[in-house]
This record gives structure tokens, sequence and C-alpha cells, in this order.
């Protein structure tokens, strides 16, 4: 990942690596491989994940079927390919309308200061107070069932973090004498962020997204858990999870497969980081 | 550049962070009244008959029911009004009588907080423990193998549901050894094994921190110079490493703390441990608006609270940073 | 030296965490030098523990009474054997006069509340009084006053209900101590008349009860000192209890735990099927389904077989008809059984004029074939079931939309005309003679989990018949309920999936365990320790 040159005044702020290591190379083969999944394996497998037979409930893994048949006898590997493809874009989703608002208003604050950076800061912290798990509760309980109450719920409750983050740092930045002199050159907001911001904050973010990727899909299980998750026969690797854990003497492999799936989808995340990141 | 030494914190600072928690506590308290206020008029369904139902049991609920809890609570009035009578609910600390038990919220909470109190302190107590340990005892040699199983654990924990951490735990403490109790809350040890999934939950990010942290010291000049100065390994710990390795773990507490809360809420259901976020789950399932109310109210004040208490210890850890200034 | 910073803070920390532990120690003193036999999960060697799912919402009566009555603190009048006869229990003896207007039920002497106070005539007037006044089964009954007179309860009543003594047994309708109320008529402590008392009550998980020295009514055969009950909501939870031998009697355990612990080596299930069916509530009165035809198509594509081996793990649950075996006189071995046909399915939507579209699903004159089915949680299976009939329908061309909320969104539904399709659990035995559920689910304006919407002139007659008829024949009274049987199986208000059977696992110390059909009891008054 390469990042333009912007030199960092303060010890708070490392440089961005310059070249991809091992261990990068391998967590972008990974995501890479789970994309690949997400995106074409419901295409390649081609069974619809809701066609039951009752008969072959909770058959075992076969060459045919390589995870074998649900509880209600529906293909695992369908589902699961289903399921990636829409777990993994909600979470990304989620990430995203959480890290772009959140960012933009970190900048603004930082940017603007005065109250309208205090007003911002408070409405972020008392946000930051309730449990995501409460605001996303509240917003399904609306219209239970839907995705847009889940989509927005899991970004409000996340956006704090962004926000807060990107404001900590851009004050910093800010008050540079790299932005001080670019200022003074008359170069607009638009640029300085791209050039002097964005390089910085990015890894930071990055850092942040990750955690949030997989947030998101446990926050969809912890709903499914309590019982306002997605609606039947929905396949989501969270509700799945729910859904598949009493079975988890007599057919292990059911569960394991969201929840494997999930760990090496955090696992690629967190080897894309530089190795010698700051918390 | 001289290392942290014991200089009195800035109490200034301290009262500023203070002053913003407490600003933060009442910013929360309205946010979550208007929230569920809200949920009373926009539930789909009815409330009536939800209340009925949780109140009655399903096979007893009928119509009739019903209709005597619409009288009963008032659940007709126009919106506006009822708004008003919320906040000025909520500001006098009225949190109202639960819709389904008809007991006071208040005496409710007041019984389910202190289990709940107890369980976060004992899962913090446990992660601070065992996290922040094999984190500095990993950051010595990084890249060694010790670095490299916590590195794994660590991510295997972080992905895995709590539900699931804590089904393996049961499973393997108490069905197959039999040495600690799988649920409920008055056998010996009932504690212990929901304190330790939520605490390896928190430990798991706890550990890469500080494994992160002492890495950062040890490449550090003042440490380098300790050395030199003839100071064995384990005096130039003790003296200048921990305390800025315990900085940013502190500071990474405040984050913890929201895994901790909503952690609460799923480990107490699984283990039938009776604290506020078993009531929470029970509230929502009930549609027991007041109940929701106070839990999320008590959680959300709780996280301030702790918060709070984060950032004076950071005040006296690093005065550097002044109280309040979390990563 | 003064230590430095770090590791005084360190140990400032720790300080903190022992103090913090300490309150914790210090609650703990009950079960403090027991002998345990097993190391350390299982409870004090001799306190039964009983978990289920059930919690209690409240001290009422109408709430959670049938928490207490099961752990037999709390007795009514009567209560029923595992057959629905009869039996006595606070009350020896009951007639009814002629006209069946007027009914006695005489007490009997010398019993005692836990508290030690006497069961007087007035006490259990004023606990009557006190159901007869709140939303309940005693409502059914058109009871129009209750007295005493010289030491037996008088019910007068508005018009003939033969089932009376029968909603005497419902636990609502507990004798409670005149010191249990409040001076506002709340119920503030559970005082009553078993065999067991409550020694303490943390709400809602779990209390504790003990054996009370002064109970003066059956012989106790067995020898169960003290017992606790613990509300756990998992059935997962349940189940591990059970394996790490730390509950005695699990309840509402879910099929894979059943497969579970029938090889496991630490408990013995018991099974039991109860008067409960699951089925298909349709709002007949909906332009989409008020076609019989539609009703029936349904019905045929239901694999009922199916669904309960995969998803119930019993084959033999597959309900033939709405009343399950267990209901013996309402059961009728000769109807001809519900089965499954998909084919015929389509035939019918097809003569019904619903044609098959594009996506596969049918529509006539621009409206599609879609409908909502609702159903809850609280009873584990039944979003899964909820599913698989979702998929079923599809196959048939409907489209179905599973709407999972909560257990009162059916009534609620029902009232408001909303309801299109609800999947529901119903428990005929809720009072041990059928009629007066089925007169509230078949009345004729319907029931909230009854029928919906369904103008049949026939079966609300039939059952005001029954519920009246003393003096009908048997034999009438039997073609009465066949007919019912029957009419029900034809017109599909109802359309039913499967029927229950309940599964209790008990661990292996104890000996005598039972399920009672009617759920009224736990019976560990007849448990003793192996």
């Amino acid at each position: 990942m390469t990042t333009a040159y912007s030199p960092s005044s303060d010890l708070v702020l490392d440089e961005a690596p310059r070249r991809l290591g091992r261990a990068q190379r391998a967590g972008i083969a990974l995501l890479v491989v789970i994309a690949l999944f997400a995106l074409f394996g419901p295409w390649l497998v081609g069974i619809d994940p809701a066609r039951q037979q009752l008969e072959r409930f909770l058959e075992a893994p076969s060459l045919a079927h390589p995870l074998g048949f649900d509880q209600l006898g529906r293909s695992m590997l369908a589902r699961l390919a289903h399921g990636a493809r829409l777990s993994l874009s909600l979470a990304a989703i989620s990430v995203l309308s959480a890290a772009i608002p959140g960012t933009l208003l970190g900048l603004l604050a930082a940017w603007r200061g005065g109250w309208l950076e205090r007003v911002l800061a408070a409405f972020a912290d008392a946000v930051l107070a309730l449990p995501g798990l409460l605001l996303v509760l509240l917003l399904t309980a609306f219209t239970p069932g839907g995705f847009w109450p889940l989509y927005v719920g899991i970004s409000l409750a996340l956006w704090v973090e962004y926000f807060r983050v990107v404001r900590a740092a851009s004050r910093i930045l800010l008050a540079s004498p790299h932005v001080e002199a670019a200022r003074l050159l008359g170069f607009g907001p638009v640029h300085i962020v791209r050039r002097h911001l964005l390089p910085e904050l990015l890894p930071r973010l990055f850092t942040l997204m990750r955690f949030g990727f997989a947030g998101a899909v446990l926050a969809m299980s912890a709903l499914g858990f309590v019982g306002v998750g997605l609606q039947p026969p929905t396949p989501e690797l969270g509700v799945m999870m729910i859904e598949l854990l009493p079975y988890y003497g007599e057919a292990p492999w059911l569960i394991g497969a969201p929840v494997l799936l999930l760990f090496l989808t955090l696992l690629g995340l967190l080897l894309l980081a530089p190795e010698r990141e700051a918390a | 550049m001289t290392t942290i030494s014991s200089r009195a914190p800035a109490w200034r600072g301290i009262a500023t962070a203070l002053a913003q928690r407490l600003l933060q506590a009442v910013l929360v308290a309205l946010l979550v009244g208007t929230l569920c206020f809200f949920m009373t008029r926009m539930l789909p369904g009815d409330m009536a008959y939800r209340i009925a139902a949780g109140r009655y049991g399903y096979d007893m609920v009928t119509s009739a029911a019903a209709e005597a809890v619409r009288l009963e609570l008032g659940l007709d009035r126009p919106w506006l009004a009822a708004l008003g009578d919320w906040w000025q609910r909520l500001l006098q600390l009225d949190l109202g009588v639960s819709q389904v038990t008809a007991e006071p919220v208040m005496v409710e909470i007041e019984r389910q907080l202190w289990p709940t109190l107890r369980l976060s302190v004992l899962a913090m107590f446990l992660s601070l423990l065992v996290g922040p340990l094999l984190g500095v005892l990993a950051g010595l040699k990084p890249g060694g193998l010790l670095d490299r199983v916590t590195l794994a654990v660590s991510v295997v924990l972080r992905a895995l549901p709590s539900f699931l951490l804590g089904l393996v735990l049961v499973l393997v403490f108490s069905v197959k050894l039999g040495i600690l109790p799988a649920a409920g809350h008055d056998d010996h040890g009932s504690i212990v094994l929901p304190a330790l999934t939520l605490a390896l939950g928190m430990a798991a990010v706890s550990c890469r921190v500080a494994r992160d942290a002492m890495v950062q010291v040890r490449g550090s000049a003042y440490f380098a110079f300790a050395l030199t100065k003839g100071l064995s390994m384990r005096q130039a710990l003790l003296r200048h490493g921990l305390r800025n390795v315990a900085a940013p773990v502190i500071a990474y507490l405040g984050v913890q703390l929201v895994y901790l809360v909503e952690g609460v809420v799923l480990v107490e259901t699984i283990f039938a441990w009776p604290g506020i976020g078993h009531a929470l789950v029970h509230a929502i399932f009930g549609r027991d608006v007041p109940m929701i109310q106070g839990t999320a109210l008590v959680l959300g004040l709780m996280f301030v609270l702790f918060n709070a208490l984060v950032d004076t210890a950071c005040a006296f850890i690093d005065p550097r940073r002044g109280a309040g200034h979390a990563a | 030296m003064r230590r430095p910073a770090p590791v005084r803070f360190r140990r400032a920390l720790l300080a903190a965490a022992g103090t913090a532990l300490l309150p914790w120690h210090a609650a703990r003193a009950d079960d403090r030098g027991q002998p345990h036999s097993h190391v350390f999960t299982a409870a004090a060697a001799d306190v039964l523990t009983v978990v289920g799912p059930w919690e209690m919402t409240g001290l009422d009566p109408s709430r959670a009474g049938y928490m207490f009555a099961r752990m037999e603190v709390v007795e009514t009048l009567l209560d029923v054997d595992g057959r629905g006869r009869l039996q006595i229990r606070l009350a020896t003896r009951w007639q009814v006069s002629a006209d069946g207007l007027e009914w006695r039920f005489t007490l009997r002497s010398n019993r005692r509340y836990h508290d030690g106070t006497e069961v007087t005539p007035e006490s259990v007037l004023a606990c009557l009084r006190r159901a007869h006044g709140r939303p309940g089964v005693l409502s059914m009954a058109g009871i129009r006053s209750i007295a005493v007179d010289s030491g037996a309860i008088v019910f007068t009543m508005a018009r003939p209900f033969a089932p009376l003594p029968y909603l005497l047994t419902h636990s609502s309708v507990q004798i409670l101590a005149p010191a249990s109320f409040d001076a506002r008529g709340n119920v503030v402590k559970i005082i009553g008349t078993g065999p067991f008392r409550i020694t303490s009550l943390s709400l809602p998980q779990q209390f504790n009860v003990e054996r009370f020295a002064g109970y003066g009514g059956l012989p106790i055969p067995g020898l169960v000192q003290r017992a606790r009950y613990i509300s756990v909501a998992r059935a997962e939870t349940r189940t591990l209890l059970v394996e790490s031998g730390q509950a005695d009697l699990a309840f509402s355990l879910d099929p894979p735990s059943i497969r579970r612990l029938q090889r496991s080596p630490k408990a013995v299930l018991l099974a039991e099927m109860l008067p409960r069916t699951t089925f298909i509530k349709l709002n007949s009165g909906h332009p989409l389904l008020a076609d019989v035809r539609v009703r029936r198509a349904i019905s045929l594509c239901v694999e009922r077989q199916g669904i309960a081996r995969a998803l119930l793990r019993d084959p033999d649950l597959g309900a033939t008809q709405l009343f399950p075996p267990s209901m013996r006189a309402w059961h009728d071995p000769s109807l001809p059984p519900l089965r499954t046909d998909p084919l015929a399915a389509r035939t019918l939507l097809e003569q019904a004029g619903w044609r098959l579209g594009a996506d596969g699903i049918r529509s006539r004159a621009g409206t599609r074939l879609a409908l909502t089915l609702t159903t809850f949680v609280d009873r584990p299976e039944l979003p899964l079931i909820a599913t698989a009939l979702q998929e079923e329908m599809r196959q048939i061309g409907i489209a179905v939309r599973v709407v999972i909320g909560n257990s009162s969104d059916i009534p609620a539904g029902h009232r408001s005309g909303a309801l299109q399709m609800g999947l529901v659990a119903r428990n005929f035995g809720n009072l041990p003679d059928p009629v007066a559920t089925l007169l509230q689910d078949f009345g004729p304006e319907g029931g909230d989990w009854g029928a919906m919407g369904w103008r049949n002139g026939e079966v609300p007659g039939l059952l005001q018949r029954l519920a009246s008829g003393t003096q009908a024949p048997p034999a009438q009274q039997q073609a009465d309920r066949a007919r019912v049987a029957a009419v029900l199986q034809s017109e599909l208000p109802l359309i039913p999936v499967v029927w229950y059977r309940q599964v209790c696992a008990t661990s292996l110390r104890i000996d005598g365990a039972s399920i009672d059909p009617y759920e009224r009891s736990y019976r560990i008054s007849q448990l003793s320790w192996k």
C-alpha cells in the first residue's frame, strides 16, 4: 500500500510503511480468496440456499456436498456462500458508512474548532456512552427483520470512534508547520486534507475499520441472540452461528464453517497491518 | 528527557475531565430517555398486548387482559404531552414502574446491579491480570514464540462470539472436569466462568496493546539509557518501563469498557446470571420500556463512571497527557 | 526505601480488586459446609435443583402462580390426576344443584397455611373473589357470585357451566394466606398450603423451598427436604446444567439437546405427550384465505412427518388432526388423517383460480398470493417450524414472509384483524377439561388463540351444548365431540402441524420422577434420593 510522502512532526504519528512484508502479502491473499468466495461463491455453487429437503437434515459432508446439510436439509455450502456475501457486504457498508461521516465530521471539528467542535464532541461522547448493542436494538425494534435499521444502527454506534480519532489526530496535524505553510501558500482545505492529513490518518482509520468489521458481524449474531435478527430464511453469518449453536454436538462442522470464515477474515485483516503499529 | 517520575498529577486536568464526564452522563440520560420514549410510540404492534403477554404468560393472554392493561397504563395519550411528562420524570430520577412485573424500576435495578458490578469488576481484574502480563512478556521478545502464540490466541478470541467462548469454557470446566458450575449464581464459584468469558475477550486486546507498548518502550531512548546506566533488565523495567507501558493500557481500558458492557448483556443471558444485562434482554423481549430505559441508563452511567475512573488513573500514571485524553 | 510508583500503583490495584471480591465472599453464606457428593458443580447433597425456562414476572397468581404450584408451594381447591380425573385437595366434596346454577364445595378442616394460621372459609373466599375479579379462567364460567355458607364455598352461576370444577384446578385460582396480601390487595409473599414452603425468593430467577413440617394434607412418599427452582433462558445451558450434574430436573429441552442427553450416562430422560398442538392459525376472513380450497391446499403442502422427524426428532409427532392422542375424549382415531400431497395442493390452487407466475408465485387477477406468517421466540422450535413452512408453501406458489415477534402479536393481530397466518402452540390441557378452552377458541367471534373470521354455525352451538350439558347422555356428548373434530378437520380454520412431547431430563441422583401431563406439578414430593 503506497502512500504519498509526508513527514510527520510528532512522535505520536509513525511513518507509513513503504514495502509489503510477508505477513501483509499473506493477509491480502487471504482476503482476496474470501472476497472471491463471497462474490462468486453463490453463483458457482448454484444451489438455492432456501431449498430444503427435510429428509436430509444434518446429513454429513460428502463429495457432492462438501459441507453437508443443515437442520432443515438446506445445502450448507450454498448458505455459507450467500451468508458470506451478505454479512461481509453488510459489514463493509456499515463500516464505510460509519467511517466516512465520522472522518468528515472529525475533520470539520478539527478545522473549525470552537463551539462546533465542542458540540460535536459532546454529542459523540453521549452516543459512545450508549451500549452500541442497545442502540441497534432500539432501531431494529421499530422495523423488525429489516436491513436498513441494522445498517443505520451499526453505523451510528461505530462512527464515534472514527470521529474521535480523526479529530485528535487532525488537531495535531493542523498545528504542524507543514500545514501552516500550505495555508499561507493559499492551498484550500481539500488539498491540505488530501496531501497532509489523509496519508497520516488512513493507517489509524484502517486499524479501526479492521475491528469494526469483525464487530459488525458479531453484532449481527448478538442481535440474533436477542431475537431481533434478520428474518428467515436469510442466510447471514451471525444468525447462522446462533441457529446452528444447538447442533454443536452432533454436527460441529455446521457451526464451525461460519466461525472459521469469520476468523479467517479477521486474520487476514489483522495480518495486513504493519508490524510496528502502535495501539 | 526525563522519565515520568512521581510528580503530582494535574488536578486541574482531572477536574476538567470529571466535569466533561458529568456532562456526558446528563447527555446519556437524555438520549436514552428520548429513544425509549419513541420506542413506546413507534414499536410495531400494540404495546398493551405485549405487556399483557409478558405479565400473564402467553397461554393466558387475551384481548380482555390487554384492554385492562391499556386502561391501567394510559397508553393512548397524545405524544407531545407524554414526552414532556417523560422528561420531567426522568430528570427527577423517577424511572417508573416495570410494565411487566409492576415493581418500581429502581427496586428491580437495585436488585440486579450488584451481581453485574461483581461480575464486571472480577472480569476487569482477571483481564488486567492476564492480558498486560502476557503482553509485556511477549513484548520483551518481539517475534518470539510467546509473541506469536499470543497473537494467534488473541485473534481467535476476538473472532469468537462470546457465547461460543462461554460454551467452550462450560464444556471444559463444567462438563468434562466438573470443577465449576455451568450457570446460576449461588453455587460455589458460579461467578468464575462468566467472568472468565468476559475477561478473555478483553485480555485478547489488552495483551496486544501492552505488547505494542512494551516494544515501543524497549526501543526507546530512555530505556536504552537506563540499561547503559547499569540497571539490570528487571530494574529498568520496574522503574522506567512499566509506567510507560501502563499508560496506553489504562487508556485503552476506556475502549474495552464498551466491550465489557456489551459482553455483560450476552454473558449474563448465557450463564443465567441475574444482572442488569439479563434484565435488559428480558425487557426487550417483553417490550417493557421503563425497564429498557432503566437498564440502558444504568449501563450507560456505569460506563461513564468507569471511564471517569480510568481518566483519573490515566492522570496519575501520566501527568503529561493530562486527564481525559484517551487515545 | 519507598517503592517506586508503578509498583505502588499495581499493589493498589490488587488491593482494590481484593476488596471488591470480599463482599462476594461474604455474601455467599448459604451453602457452606455441606458435604458435596459431586466435586464442585453439584448443589449441596440434599437440595433438589429444578431448571426451566419460565421466569417469575411477579408474585401474583395470574402471573407466575403456576411456578409456585409446580413446586408444590401452593394448592388449589381441586386437583387432577394424570388421566384428568378430578381429585380432592383443599375441598373434600363438591356438588351441583339440579339446575346447574349452584355449586357447593366443602372445605377440608384442620389445614394450616405456612405461617401457622388456619385455613378458614373466609380466607379461601377472599382468594377466589380476587381471582374472579381479574382476567383469568374464572371469567369464562359466567359466575354471578361467590359466598360462604356454613363452612362451604357456594358459587352462583348465571348459566349452567359443567366444567367449573376443572376451572378450580387452575393455578391462578390458588389459595394464599391473608398475610400474603398487603393493604392494597397485592401479593407480597407466597404463603400457601402445600407440602413445601418458600425459604428464599430472588425474583425473577430463583426461589428455594423446604419441607413444611405442619402439612396436614395427603401423605408424602418422597424424601426430598429441600429444593430450588432456577430459571435458565437458553436451552443449551439447561442441557449443560444436567450434564454437569448441577440440575436434577430439567424441562423444555430442545431436540438436539435431547439427542445428546440420550447418549449421556449422566441423565435419564422421561417423555410424555402433552395435549399441546402446534398449528397455523388462519385468518379465514382474509380475502386470500376465505376460500376453503386455499386452506386445504396449505394443509396439503405441510410436511408434517418431515418436520416432526427433522426438527423435533420425533416422527410420531406429526399431527393427523388437531387433538393429540393424549386427549382421549377428543381425539378421533377414525377421522381420515391430514396428509401431505404437494401435487394435490397445486391442483387445488389452480382450481381456485391461482395461476403460477414467472417468479414461481401464484397470482389471480393481478393479486399475488403473498401472506405473512407471524410467530414468536418464546418456544424455541416455532421459528424453525415457521422457516420450514415458508419454504414448503413457496414450493406450491405461495410467497410467505415470516415475522418473528413477541407472543402478544397474535392476540393483537386477531383483534385488529391484521393477522394473516400465525404459528401458535396451544395448550388444550390448560384446563383439564378442554371444553372451556375450546369455547374460548371457537366461540362465535373466534378466539385470540383459535379461529379467526371463521363463520360456522355448528361448532359454537355444539361446544355450548357440551359446556352446559350435564343432562346429555355420554353417547350424545361423544357424538358432539366427534362432530366438532370432524368439522375442524374439514374446514381447517386452524391447520395442525405437529403435536408436542414434553421431555424432562432427570439426574441419576433421584428416584421416582414422572411428568405431569397437565404441567401442574413437578411432583417433587414423590421424589427420593438414590
